[in-house]
């Protein structure tokens, strides 16, 4: 995410726009209190739509920040649990092997 | 060697919300190096069902043909396993099979397939959520070095994402087991869930699956991969799904 040249938002605006309408729905309060115990907060995607549409009529150089900025907050949120386990580097070599039984089989 | 799972899904069909008395019936029942030692002598368990109509293998195998096209949760499970190199073949990697008790499903690591309960899958939705519920499990074993056999926070973690992820602890479902609670009520749902699945594959205490659950937790109830958030619905998964196909 460097100039603005070939550079477009995270996400498409109406990606945001479904995002915000979904965080301010009765549902979503419901879903997030049954969850979290408190209410949702919805004023980021509310944000990062104003930027997303800042961007596509104006082409601003403090939009294109705001997103990446955003979206990189949203990034390393998920990532900043410890892992119980060691990531593979590569999948398991037997994940497609023939089962053993059908190779008695045939 | 006798084939064990490494996790599984601990819980009666939703149209007989038992509540308290279905963690009994597991609980009298807790032979789990045992619950599917009936794999081996049954050897291809198709034959012989086949000459009936609507057989449970057949209904077992038109429901997960249905799960694996239509189902939002499902299908990005599905997207996720293939971008890690372990792409699903539902004649390898699906069998449909009977189980002995309560068990709906598990997930076999050793032969790297998903067993689903003919006998105890009764519906779509059901079928729906234990397809998700052990994706969730081959997508972990596929994505890192899970010690399911030998470690039971591993096997705990795990059991954690998919109570956490699959919509076994929705709020609807839990109204159908009868437990009834609202603020946050979900991670406790997904801790008890959790621990009554470590205790339907492992021959552990009640005391040692809860220590694994609550060392595990925090990191293991957030972590969200493949999805990204937790999927309280299909809107929630179609979203998901959306964002996973674009987040390169």
């Amino acid at each position: 995410m460097a100039d603005g040249g070939g550079w477009r938002p995270p996400r498409p605006c109406e990606a945001y726009r479904a995002e915000w309408k979904l965080c301010r729905s009765a549902g979503h309060f419901l879903h997030h209190y049954y969850v979290h115990g408190e209410r949702p907060t919805c004023e980021q995607w509310r944000r990062d739509l104003m930027s997303c549409r800042d961007w596509e009529e104006r082409r601003s150089a403090d939009a294109q920040r705001s997103l990446c900025e955003s979206e990189r907050a949203r990034v390393q949120a998920a990532q900043k649990h410890a892992l119980v386990w060691t990531p593979r580097q590569s999948p398991p070599t037997d994940w497609h092997l023939p089962l053993l039984q059908e190779e008695k089989d045939e | 060697a006798a084939v064990r799972f490494a996790g599984g899904m601990a819980e009666a069909p939703d149209e007989r919300p038992q509540g308290p008395a279905a963690e009994e019936q597991l609980q009298q029942q807790r032979v789990p190096c045992q619950v599917f030692s009936e794999r081996q002598a049954q050897g291809k368990p198709q034959q012989g069902f086949l000459s009936s109509f609507f057989s449970n293998n057949q209904k077992c195998q038109l429901m997960l043909l249905k799960t694996l096209q239509t189902n939002p949760y499902v299908k990005l499970l599905l997207d996720a396993m293939k971008h890690s190199g372990c792409a699903v073949n539902r004649e390898r990697h699906f069998s449909c099979e009977d189980c002995s008790g309560n068990v709906s499903g598990g997930f076999d690591a050793s032969t790297s397939q998903i067993v689903l309960c003919q006998n105890n899958i009764s519906n779509q939705a059901h079928m729906n959520r234990v397809v998700t519920h052990e994706l969730i499990h081959a997508f972990d074993h596929c994505r890192a070095h899970v010690n399911w056999f030998t470690n039971v926070k591993h096997l705990a973690c795990s059991e954690v994402r998919a109570a956490n992820l699959s919509g076994d602890c929705s709020l609807i479902n839990e109204i159908f087991r009868l437990h009834f609670g609202l603020k946050q009520h979900h991670q406790t749902c997904v801790r008890d869930r959790a621990i009554l699945s470590i205790l339907a594959v492992r021959n552990v205490s009640r005391e040692v699956a809860q220590k694994a659950v609550d060392e595990v937790f925090e990191s293991c109830f957030n972590d969200h991969e493949p999805f990204g958030r937790i999927p309280h619905n299909k809107t929630y998964a179609r979203y998901a799904h959306r964002d996973f196909q674009n987040r390169d």
